[in-house]
């Protein structure tokens, strides 16, 4: 170990050495961003990023799998055109946006006209997702479909490597919940993958940021001052806000918000501004159907893109059966149309800049990534909120992501770089405040959004009724007052509190989340006047819940009532 | 209804409360001391009382210390200036290559070696960060020290090492961002540097002062029937002339030891802070 350091030359490098058990050559961990509509793949290879290429030359990869004959084949390697496929009904995209969600969810709802089949029953289950097959409709999972791309993926690293490929650094938005990061982390496993880090999108265009900002003090042998940049990312399924603060190489997550807003949102938008009556249309969804509904979106998704470039653009798509569509669109209709997309943007912006108590002067960098980047409008907006006359222009839109994550395989698999360009650190931040139910039906936050992680936080409640000797800790992620609106992770019951007035044991509720972002709670009960708890402090690791967990929470009302419930521990008064 | 949303906020520093584990005093060489806990709501100084707590245990029982059983006891390095500068802790070794602790530093990671080495609760923040035990500090030194430190001891940066170190790595750099948390923020500053000295301050404590009192409601309508921005700014503006005014009085408390006034200035920063966050919510 002591000869090791001569290796790191004249750098004050202080990223750390490798250790005598590990192989001389770690694997280097790749970097994956998988888009709602598109994917990438890149890594470390010894000197500078290298974003891998497909057989057609191709760096960014269509997120789609197509279920025509027994083996389904993904947009990595299928070489047929997506827009054709589309309207055959066996091809499913969109993935990204319905992973992890309930068939209650309004974006599920939202993604019922897709041109195949997404069918819900509102009871709190995942939805009937399926493609159309030889006439039959073939069910399927976004986890499969993931895994599916996934795979494609590993096997192209591995071809261009010549190597296993095991660790991946996935990046995902910052609106999911720690169940979502379980379904993403589940399809990776189904392709072979470990995640050694699931990292929220602007996250991971801040370390690539806090890398280039490095290398100009290192040219320029200027003051590495600290630097606040604002990133806003923006794809076709979400939409994420971070602010970071840049010094050295290290980049501090202050603030992070993000929602599900996308491209996709204001597609749906334009599709039913072309065409009112479209959901009415669809909604029996045969084989003319699916094709009618693939034609619009191609055409409608073709203007939109047109429209980043030109004021306006024509559309003329026949649907057949005399539905024909001929009209000139306008920029500024497009804008008119989603109005309210944009001003979910700027609130978004605004809350980011709130929470990290950061000043707009004090903003060095705008930067604007993701496909929606080329959007005028965004960038309109983004200029306005911060002032500005221009963006930062030193990061490609569309590349940044998959870069920063893989910088970040590199730094995590413990990669030195003789000149100091892996000399980099993430500090990340929850996106997402965790907390239990209490107090009725509130979300008591334990650890709140935007804590810097590695993090531990406490605190304590207590019983509702005289002799209460359970209570059940109902664990939530999310930023609503009421707990049916955030994310349920899990629950498990606290038993043998010793018979006392309510009010009296001290329920304590510990959340511990660790740099890789595992969450674990600990609960355990102490009596007034004693230092020790009553029995062992349960220690649970979150997310518990699986599938059609949309039921939990009511069966658990149901049965229980109040009996289990807690409340936090009151004010002293005077 | 502006009222209301008032109201019904959580204090501010109850947040803050939950988030520090009990600070054991720094400079102490007892292996065991005594503290109390508050039960009372006015903040007393600390008395011998019952509850002892074993300077060894390791930081991962923290767990067990709630946040009530607060800890303090007389400051055993106490002295008449209002400033203690960093003394170098005992001598130490690294666990993993024996090296001797050396330079002015705190001892979080062996300089030989690079290796993270455990939690030792008796360094204080000020240390952490290489600041005077002060209050009036240049908040803006900070970032650079906590970031330097972060490069030593961020979890990412060893988790190809022992499980040991790693958990090494996940306590150490947690606390360095409590640290740099803690002493960014005048109030929180306050508070801690009150906590170092053994004085507890109750932020659940209600304000009997009917002085501050009306003025607290005079803020609130003022807020609640602003009619634009302007008025705003304006409030605001009165309000960061009051935070300083109170901030200087803390300074000047703390210098002077008279804690039950430090306890006070404390208690309306908490108030005008708050005060401020609502408007920049209206704003």
């Amino acid at each position: 170990m002591a000869a090791e350091p001569a290796y790191t030359v004249a750098s004050d490098s202080e990223t750390t050495g490798e250790e005598k058990s590990s192989s001389p050559l770690p694997e280097i961990a790749i970097g994956i961003d998988i888009g709602t509509s598109q994917c990438s793949i890149a890594v470390w290879n010894g000197s500078q990023v290298e974003i891998m290429r497909n057989t057609r030359n191709q760096k960014l990869m269509r997120s789609f799998v197509t279920f025509k004959n027994e083996i389904p084949t993904g947009g990595v390697s299928n070489q047929l055109a997506h827009e054709y496929e589309m309207l055959t009904g066996s091809t499913i995209f969109n993935m990204k946006r319905l992973i992890g969600r309930l068939d209650t969810d309004p974006v599920v709802h939202a993604s019922k006209n897709l041109p195949f089949l997404v069918q819900t029953l509102n009871i709190g289950v995942r939805p009937f997702i399926a493609a159309l097959v030889n006439n039959m409709w073939r069910s399927t999972t976004p986890e499969e479909v993931l895994a599916i791309f996934l795979i494609e993926l590993r096997v192209l690293a591995e071809v261009h490597l010549k190597r296993h490929v095991s660790n991946a650094v996935l990046t995902i938005p910052v609106s999911f919940s720690r169940f979502q990061l379980s379904r993403i982390e589940r399809a990776c496993a189904m392709a072979g993958l470990h995640v050694l880090r699931l990292m929220p999108e602007p996250t991971a265009v801040a370390l690539l940021y806090a890398q280039q900002q490095q290398q100009t003090v290192h040219e320029n042998l200027g003051s590495g001052s600290e630097k606040n940049a604002l990133i806003f990312n923006m794809g076709a399924g979400y939409c994420d806000a971070a602010l970071t603060a840049t010094a050295g190489g290290v980049s501090q997550i202050k603030a992070l918000a993000g929602m599900t807003l996308g491209g996709e949102d204001m597609l749906q938008n334009m599709m039913h501004y072309l065409l009112p009556e479209m959901d009415n249309l669809f909604s029996r969804h045969g084989i003319e159907e699916i094709k009618k509904i693939g034609l619009l979106r191609v055409a409608t998704q073709d203007a939109i893109h047109k429209l980043s470039f030109q004021s306006s653009v024509q559309i003329d798509v026949d649907l057949g059966n005399g539905t024909k569509i001929c009209k000139v669109l306008d920029r500024e209709e497009f804008e008119v149309v989603n109005q309210k997309v944009f001003e979910k943007c700027e609130f978004l912006t605004r809350q980011c800049l709130q929470d990290a108590k950061v000043e707009i002067e004090d903003v060095n960098d705008i930067i604007l990534v993701g496909g929606c980047s080329y959007i005028p409008k965004i960038k309109n907006i983004l200029m306005s909120i911060c002032k500005r006359g221009e963006l930062y222009s030193e990061i490609n839109p569309l590349e940044a992501a998959v870069r920063g994550a893989a910088l970040e395989g590199a730094v995590a698999s413990g990669i030195n770089d003789p000149f100091g360009n892996l000399d980099l650190l993430t500090i990340q931040a929850t996106p997402l405040s965790i907390g239990i139910r209490a107090d009725g039906n509130s979300f008591v936050p334990i650890v709140q959004r935007n804590t810097t992680m590695p993090a531990r936080r406490e605190l304590i409640f207590t019983t509702l009724h005289d002799n209460q000797t359970e209570a059940l800790i109902i664990v939530y992620e999310g930023d609503e007052k009421v707990v049916e609106k955030n994310h349920l992770l899990g629950y498990f019951k606290i038993t043998g509190i010793p018979p006392a007035p309510k009010g009296v044991p001290e329920i304590n509720v510990c959340m511990d989340i660790d740099a890789s972002n595992v969450l674990r709670v600990f609960a355990g009960v102490i009596m007034p006047g004693t230092q020790h708890p009553v029995t062992p402090f349960m220690e649970v690791r979150m997310p518990t819940v699986d599938d059609g967990h949309g039921w939990c929470a009511e069966a658990l009302h149901r049965t229980f009532g109040s009996t289990l419930d807690l409340i936090t521990v009151k004010k002293k008064v005077q | 209804m502006w009222k209301k949303k008032l109201n019904s906020l959580t204090p501010l520093s109850s947040n803050l409360r939950r988030s520090k584990a009990p600070i054991p005093p720094p400079y102490t060489t007892a292996t065991e001391f005594t503290s109390k806990q508050i039960l009372s709501s006015s903040p007393k100084f600390k008395t011998q009382e019952n509850y002892s707590f074993s300077f060894n245990s390791s930081s991962s029982k923290r767990l067990f210390k709630t946040p009530r059983l607060h800890l303090g006891l007389p400051n055993l390095n106490s002295n008449l200036f209002c400033s203690v500068s960093s003394s170098p802790a005992a001598i130490s070794h690294c666990w993993n290559c024996n090296a001797v602790a050396s330079g002015t530093a705190p001892f979080l990671a062996c300089q030989s070696c690079r290796s993270v080495q455990p939690l030792d609760p008796s360094i204080d923040y000020f240390q952490i960060l290489g600041v005077e035990k002060k209050y009036d500090i240049k908040v803006e030194t900070l970032e650079g020290k906590y970031k330097d430190w972060q490069k030593k001891l961020h979890p990412d940066l060893v988790h190809t090492k022992s499980k040991k170190e790693r958990g090494y790595a996940a306590e150490q750099s947690a606390r360095v961002s409590d640290a740099y948390r803690t002493l960014t923020d005048p109030l929180s500053r306050a508070m801690y540097l009150l906590k170092l000295e053994g004085v507890e301050v109750d932020e659940e404590e209600r304000i009997s002062d009917p002085e501050l009192l009306v003025e607290i409601m005079e803020i609130r309508e003022a807020v609640e029937e602003a009619a634009d921005t302007q008025v705003l700014n304006h409030i605001q503006a009165q309000i960061q002339k009051q935070l300083e005014h109170w901030s200087e009085s803390f300074a000047d408390a703390f210098c002077s030891r008279k804690y039950e006034e430090a306890i006070s200035s404390i208690q309306r920063m908490t108030y005008y802070k708050r005060a401020n966050e609502e408007i920049v919510k209206k704003l």
